[in-house]
């Protein structure tokens, strides 16, 4: 009988002086694809690791690649995040530094990036543009990669995947920052390359996986369980009560928080906003939607004083015309905002506490002592958040979706009158994801203005009644929803 | 024109060289309030016009930048860069008439021509702003009498500047006040108010003068800085090589290690550095890197010396009337070194790899940081300034031979800190052949610790630590670095 082709036994991998898998014992058969789910933090993500050899373990895996197949006998693991560098090698960016214009090229090109791929790789470029066609990514060939937004990188990480088609391909979190679009077309590919011989593990509790996936796991006390479906959890979950701070309403000096006449945004030729027009009222709770690239990332740079070209455009932020005077940190003190490039640029050095507390200032990293009263309610939310034992260890440190909590303590800590989160669940699991919407819904019932950007619509906080659509720059809806519509 | 410095009476020249004062935050009380309304105009749009503008108008203030007609017609980078983060952009002619305070951020050969230019333009009252001393100081350029002159000088890349900026931090930065050209006596609250535009409050800003910070900077530059960096990379190389070792290792070990072991410089001075070798291998460095500072005295005086005298800004103002004729030979010697066309091979170093097996660098660091800063000290400049240009430079440039080698370094650094650079690497490189034929693998290349049971004794190894950690760049850094606790580190390896 053939050997299996995922062998595993006595794998024992920690985290940290915690033992993470024990003594596990697997097999995958030639030819199955599996899908991994369960909940975060059981060890998903050093498996795969694992596998793909990019951890140290104690015990056994073996690969046992065909060699009769023209496919790459190679294991590619596609990582949750991202990573990019900039020509002269080096990997420190901010988080305002796509916006800004600059003539020096800072980083390479996609198409660039691309055929730095394929050469390494020895992979045809003729081979590369229908994926790009299919994930609708081919217009992306000029831009930098420190223009792409996270779920642009997502998209050139799968391109690249399923460029290779290496006989394992182990995706973590596939859908990440996807729209729903291009979920559908990344089954489909995803299913061809299947059918060429490409065996999948993919990382991901998601219910709509391609057909090709007939085989599903969970980790459950360390070891991989087999099951007959991912189940999504169904347990009610209850709120605690939250800190006091937060139940007090904001006080707004102005009802006209974002007012934007006809606003336009260009690099060079690339168009990015075209005559944009949106007002937000105090209170109000906004749906923005629209496809990767569609330029929400940028709309929600000009109300948080992150866009350079905000001065040239007729803009007015809670109640002034951007550009009279103001300073940026006149503008974030009134925004809690959370988005996943956020996330990516945030400082690696700084404590859970110190991130939390960072929200005060609107900084990136905490620089000044906080007198008692803002570290005593650091405390709390760390305490309503489960993530006190966590509070002196380095945010980077933790899993991901630990991270994408602290962030989002950090994002609600001041109360602010405006809070803007950009897919803020993306990385958690559904009970977590749950629990926050509950949070935010709370928090909106105390008069908190709301602009939430997500593209699964099963994933959003219930209190949103008013929606607007982006579709290649240009608004296409402004709508006000009653609640029927969403659920 | 005459050298400024030398027209002074001694009693003068020291009590410029003497402006040093670490200032307390609390003078940065009033913010932006000096500059708010008045309309700020920025000659120049490279890396540091660009983002120290953005800063200024992200903070409020009303910045435009000026090219000149040329730069306008061609849409030469420079104008892009402003007209597309949507700034106005104007001749001298155009704006500079109505300007509160000039800007001039254009690289030191251009200033005589630029304020030349723009000095007749400008309204009565107004302030010019520089970040290098250097026209003002060595050249003696005049500046008409009704005018401010101030200096403020982000002691980063430009490209820092707006990212601790925008994060909510600022770069370190040095102020002055010309004393020639303080009319109206609102020098310091125009430049504690730019300051606060860049951000630089936040990081720990140091009152200079335009003397101090010319003679400092010069001195810093030419000798640890640029000089012995280069000088310790090609012959670090050059020995590997000699013995035997992998070209690409070597390659690799020396571009990327003076980063990595600098980086413990930054956050820990010359006491972390020497903390990240073995005790022995402390004890090692320690004696080459004293038997180091003995050979190379002489030459850092005699750099010290000529910068003092005007002697060096006199002949390399004769090589810019010379079309720069020696600078652009030195820059292609440099060029043809095995160093720079080694690439650096496809192999693993390991962070502590780096301390291990390039003790030599580590020794060649702590003898330059503690005799540029000893110097500088010696010839009248106060503690604060000699670190500034010292110790806490160090870094950044390591960080540009990191990027792409010393080709890189030379092309980041302005063409005067490069010019004195070459001159120190002539003179050293002989000076030290004697002693790098002692040299072997175990100092470069190879583990230190190799073969050696690791034992010390206790009471030289305490004298050692003692003699490190009481040096007054140690003492005056730790003060110092307390006010940038926040800096990120900058990794490439």
């Amino acid at each position: 009988m053939d050997k299996p082709f995922v062998y595993i036994h006595d794998l024992n991998l920690g985290y940290r002086n915690k033992a993470v898998l024990k003594d596990l014992y697997w097999e995958m058969n030639i030819g199955e694809s599996y899908a991994i789910g369960g909940e975060s933090g059981t060890g998903k993500t050093a498996l795969a690791k694992a596998i793909a050899g990019l951890v140290p373990y104690q015990g056994n895996i073996e690969i046992n690649f065909d060699g009769q197949r023209k496919l790459p006998q190679e294991v590619l693991y596609v990582d949750s995040w991202y990573q990019f560098k900039n020509l002269e090698g080096v990997a420190n960016f901010y988080y305002q530094q796509r916006y800004t214009s600059l003539q020096a090229n800072d980083t390479l090109t996609v198409h660039a990036e691309l055929v730095n791929y394929g050469k390494e790789k020895g992979l045809h470029l003729d081979q590369v543009e229908p994926i790009l066609e299919a994930l609708g990514f081919a217009t992306f060939a000029g831009s930098q990669l420190i223009e792409l937004s996270s779920g642009e990188h997502k998209k050139l990480q799968l391109v690249k995947a399923l460029w290779l088609k290496p006989q394992l391909l182990i995706i973590d979190q596939p859908y990440t920052g996807l729209d729903t679009a291009s979920r559908k077309n990344l089954n489909v590919l995803l299913d061809q390359v299947a059918k060429e011989g490409v065996q999948l593990i993919l990382i991901s509790n998601d219910a709509e996986l391609p057909g090709s996936v007939q085989s599903f796991a969970e980790i459950t006390d360390g070891k991989l369980v087999k099951v007959a479906a991912l189940a999504s959890s169904t347990t009610e979950i209850r709120l605690r009560e939250i800190p006091d701070f937060l139940k007090e309403s904001p006080l707004y000096s102005t009802s006209d928080m974002v007012k934007m006449v006809n606003v336009n945004i260009s690099y060079g030729e690339k168009q990015v906003l075209k005559n944009v027009n949106w007002e937000i009222k105090a209170g109000e709770k906004w749906l923005l939607q629209g496809h990767n690239g569609s330029g929400k990332s940028t709309l929600l740079s000009l109300i948080n004083g992150d866009h350079p070209q905000s001065y040239a455009n007729e803009l007015y932020l809670f109640g002034n015309r951007r550009g009279s005077g103001e300073s940026i940190w006149d503008i974030k003190q009134h925004i809690g905002l959370i988005s996943p490039e956020f996330h990516w640029y945030f400082d690696p050095t700084a404590t859970v506490w110190q991130s939390v507390a960072s929200g005060f200032y609107d900084t990136v990293g905490l620089f000044q002592h906080l007198p008692y009263t803002k570290s005593t309610q650091v405390d709390e939310l760390l305490a309503y958040f489960g993530l006190t034992e966590n509070k002196n260890e380095l945010l980077s440190t933790l899993p991901l979706g630990k991270q994408r909590l602290v962030l989002l303590a950090r994002t609600i800590i001041k109360n602010p009158e405006l809070l803007i989160l950009d897919e803020p669940c993306q990385g958690l699991d559904q009970q977590q994801t749950k629990y926050f919407n509950q949070l935010v819904d709370e928090l909106c019932s105390n008069g908190m203005t709301l602009i939430y950007v997500g593209h699964f619509e099963s994933q959003l906080p219930t209190c949103i009644e008013k929606r607007i659509l982006l579709e290649k720059g240009e608004v296409k809806v402004v709508e006000s929803l009653n609640t029927e519509i969403l659920s | 024109m005459a050298n400024y410095f030398n027209t002074l009476p001694l009693r003068e020249k020291l009590n410029q060289l003497g402006v040093c004062d670490f200032m307390d935050s609390a003078e940065f009380l009033d913010g932006v309030s000096a500059l708010k309304g008045k309309k700020l105009v920025i000659v120049g749009c490279g890396a540091q016009g660009l983002n120290q503008g953005l800063n200024l108008r992200d903070s409020g203030l009303d910045v435009s930048y000026t090219l000149r007609k040329e730069a306008i017609e061609g849409k030469r980078d420079s104008w892009k860069n402003a007209t597309e983060n949507n700034f106005t952009v104007g001749t001298y002619e155009e704006l500079i008439p109505n300007a509160d305070v000039v800007i001039n951020l254009t690289p030191d050969k251009q200033h005589t021509a630029v304020v030349n230019a723009i000095m007749p333009l400008m309204k009565e009252g107004a302030t010019l702003l520089y970040s290098h001393g250097f026209n003002i100081v060595e050249e003696g350029m005049q500046i008409r009498k009704d005018l401010t002159v101030i200096m403020v000088a982000p002691k980063c890349p430009g490209s820092e500047v707006r990212a601790e900026y925008v994060r909510g931090f600022g770069v370190p930065t040095l102020i002055a006040v010309h004393p020639e050209n303080d009319p109206q006596g609102k020098g310091l609250a125009q430049a504690k108010a730019y300051c606060v535009g860049t951000g630089g409050h936040r990081a720990g800003v140091l009152r200079s003068s335009f003397v101090a910070e010319v003679k400092s900077d010069l001195m810093g530059e030419q000798t640890i800085l640029c000089g012995l960096l280069q000088t310790g990379s090609i012959l670090s190389f050059d020995k590997m090589v000699e013995k035997g070792i992998d070209a690409g290792y070597a390659s690799k070990l020396v571009q990327y290690g003076v980063e990595v072991i600098t980086e413990a410089l930054k956050q820990g001075g010359i006491t972390a550095m020497m903390d990240r070798l073995s005790n022995v291998a402390k004890i090692k460095a320690f004696e080459i890197s004293e038997e180091l500072k003995d050979i190379m005295r002489p030459l850092f005086q005699k750099h010290q010396d000529d910068i003092m005298s005007g002697e060096f800004s006199r002949t390399m103002m004769e090589d810019w009337a010379n079309g720069d004729k020696n600078l652009l030979k030195w820059r292609a010697e440099t060029g043809e070194t095995a160093f720079e066309k080694t690439p650096a091979g496809d192999v693993k170093i390991g962070e502590q790899e780096y301390f291990d097996n390039y003790t030599l660098m580590v020794a060649f660091v702590r003898a330059g940081v503690e005799l540029a800063f000893e110097t500088m000290v010696q010839a009248g400049i106060k503690p604060e300034s000699a670190y500034y240009e010292s110790l806490h430079e160090t870094p950044l440039i390591a960080n540009t031979i990191a990027r792409k080698k010393l080709f890189e370094m030379n092309r980041v650094i302005s063409d005067t800190a490069e010019y004195g650079c070459y001159l120190f690497d002539q003179a050293c490189k002989p000076l030290l052949a004697d002693f790098m034929k002692k040299v072997d693998t175990d100092l470069v290349g190879k583990n230190f610790n190799e073969g050696k049971d690791g034992a010390v004794d206790n009471r030289q190894l305490i004298e050692v630590n003692e003699a490190i950690r009481s040096h007054q760049v140690e003492q005056i850094g730790a003060t110092l670095r307390k006010a940038m606790t926040a800096m990120k580190a900058i990794k490439t390896a």
